[in-house]
């Protein structure tokens, strides 16, 4: 480290132009796993917010909850150590007084009953106490500006809900969820279908205590039984996603390992009539690597933590509609799989290394 | 005693299908205290002869050895752990590093070594070399004069039994050239080394106990001739 610090301190506009690099490279990769996990969050967060083990959906649904309807008189037949039901419907919505365009809002209605353990939770204003009210996420009222008391109407249907509380977490399909009690829901679905005669659902929801859904029972042929990461990943477009993603971020930080490893190979090169100097004075070929891969190490770390400080302050500033979120665990594996990358394109110098003839130092 | 001690070397290169002898079979010993001159014309295998002696290249025969063990002979690990520890090389030009100060390039050897800088050693030894003033500075602030006795401070800081200097005076002027000759052979009787320098100055060699004439691979003491 001795060698690598002096080195850097003495030539400095030639460090920072490559921490410079690895800053932006840093930044980039951080932001772009900020967005991938923001827009995943997104699409799962009420799921997540569930708690649940598993979820019992119509069997010709094809894992689309959307698709999915059934009698709630066959929640009775399902076996499990807590159960709830839910309705789904997406909708669009729009504050009564409102005409214009953008005032519209996707949204994603869930039907809920208050006793189940899928209830949210309120953290602003009350509970829905009786049909026709709505607790919402909290992304309405800071985005849309929804306030408690205010009458919502459904595009397209002559039915309106009062807000009575927010909660949070509660985002499905990257859209805001709101969470009305079932009979309201059944004249939510009704609006595109038609009256019905029996009380309809989406799907159930159950908690389990043994492994694998093992004490889930659901008793009948037109239902199936799944995990929740397995709905999770059937999610529309969630894996896809998820993959998308993954693979831009995987070849970023490869990219990165490639651009460090050929800055300090070029550096290296550069300095061999220095590094057979040493080598003729008798300091070791291990010694030289280590202070080669030390510096790399120091180049990144600085490189990667400034990025990761410039994504933290971006975070801040981006408006709450842009879809970005960081998790401890992601930002950390990131930042250790960075600096190994990078360390990693140090060693393309080591062979060039050993390679040096103290010889050449001599004429 | 004998520091270094040379048994039948030889060195021979293959160029193409023809094979230079550049160094023929030599016999040659330095003792504590003994500084050395070897001069010669261009090409007659002066560096050959030190390079081998400092185990930057193996003889093709015979051994060269340090303090009466085996130096030559060891591999290649071996041998720089031993180069690092007995021998200290001064070079044609400049053979500091860019950027360490030159206390620091003394500094480097206590790193290696995972020991603590001497301050009063440093203090001491770049008085004497008169710059201890310079101590601070970069090699590219340094004059020529002053970077060889940098180099000669480095090279004398880890106290090795051998200093092997080869063309150090090359790159200064008549003045500076006898100065530094002169600071070389003050250190190596004071500390006890066996120096041995390589010039194709003739004059330079004023101060030194032997000199030796290189031609043609053969080495042969100048009284002889
Ligand atoms: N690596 C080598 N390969 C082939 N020939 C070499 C090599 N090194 C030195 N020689 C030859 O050996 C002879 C002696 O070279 P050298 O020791 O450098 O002479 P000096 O230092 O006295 O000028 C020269 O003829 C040179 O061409
Ligand atoms: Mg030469």
């Amino acid at each position: 480290m001795f060698l690598a610090w002096r080195e850097i301190k003495y030539s400095k506009t030639r460090f920072v132009l490559i921490i410079g690099v690895v800053v932006l490279i840093a930044y980039l990769v951080y932001f772009l796993t900020g967005l991938a996990y923001g827009l995943a969050q997104e699409n799962r967060m009420s799921i997540d917010k569930w708690d649940a083990d598993g979820i019992v959906l119509a069997d010709e649904s094809n894992l689309n909850i959307n698709m999915s309807m059934f009698d709630k008189e066959q929640m009775e037949e399902i076996e499990a150590s807590e159960k709830a039901s839910v309705g789904v419907a997406p909708s669009v919505v729009q504050l009564e007084n409102q005409t214009s365009e953008e005032s519209k809002v996707n949204i994603t209605f869930f039907g809920v009953d208050k006793e189940e353990f899928i209830f949210p939770e309120v953290i602003e204003g009350e509970e829905f106490n009786k049909d026709k009210e709505a607790i919402a996420n909290i992304s309405l009222k800071e985005e849309e500006g929804f306030e408690i008391g205010d009458e919502v109407s459904l595009a397209g249907a002559d039915l309106t809900v009062e807000i009575v509380g927010f909660t949070d977490n509660a985002k499905f399909s990257v859209g805001p969820v709101l969470y009305i009690n079932q009979p309201t829901y059944q004249q939510v679905r009704a609006s595109g279908f038609g009256e019905r005669e029996e009380e309809i659902i989406s799907a159930i929801v159950v908690r389990s205590d043994a492994e694998e859904l093992g004490d889930v029972n659901i008793g009948s042929d037109d239902l199936e039984l799944y995990s929740i990461s397995e709905f999770i990943s059937n999610l529309p477009g969630y894996t896809a996603q998820v993959l998308t993603f993954g693979l831009m971020i995987g070849f970023l930080v490869l990219i990165a390992a490639m651009i460090i490893g050929i800055f300090i190979y070029v550096l290296t090169l550069q300095k061999s009539s220095i590094l057979g100097v040493m080598k003729a004075q008798g300091i070791s070929s291990a010694y030289i690597s280590r202070s080669v891969i030390g510096q790399t190490f120091l180049l990144s770390v600085m490189g990667v933590f400034t990025g990761l400080g410039l994504t933290l302050l971006t975070g801040l500033l981006l408006p709450a509609a842009v879809p970005h979120q960081y998790n401890f665990i992601f930002l950390l594996s990131i930042t250790a799989l960075l600096i190994t990358v990078a360390v990693a394109g140090a060693f393309l110098s080591v062979r060039t290394v050993v390679n040096i003839d103290p010889l050449e130092a001599i004429d | 005693m004998k520091l270094i001690e040379l048994k039948e070397v030889n060195k021979t290169f293959q160029d193409g299908r023809k094979t230079i002898e550049a160094l023929k079979p030599t016999n040659f010993s330095v003792e504590g205290g003994e500084f050395v001159a070897i001069i010669g014309p261009s090409g007659s295998g002066k560096s050959t002869f030190l390079t081998i002696i400092g185990g930057l290249q193996s003889p093709t025969e015979g051994e060269v050895l340090i303090k009466d063990q085996k130096f030559s002979n060891l591999d290649e690990k071996e041998r720089a752990k031993k180069r690092f520890n007995e021998i200290g090389f001064i070079l044609q030009a400049s053979n500091l590093i860019p950027f360490l100060t030159v206390k620091d390039q003394l500094k480097l050897v206590n790193k290696i070594k995972k020991t603590k800088l001497d301050e009063q050693r440093v203090e001491n030894l770049l008085s004497e070399l008169g710059i201890n003033k310079l101590m601070n500075k970069y090699p590219s602030d340094l004059s020529g004069g002053e970077k060889q006795r940098a180099a000669i401070a480095r090279a004398m800081y880890h106290n090795p039994s051998v200093i092997l200097a080869d063309e150090p005076t090359a790159s200064l002027d008549t003045d500076r050239a006898f100065e530094v000759v002169k600071i070389l052979a003050r250190e190596t009787k004071k500390q006890n080394k066996a120096t041995i320098m390589v010039t194709h100055d003739e004059r330079l060699t004023e101060q030194c106990d032997a000199v030796y004439v290189m031609k043609d691979g053969v080495l042969k003491n100048k009284q002889e001739e």
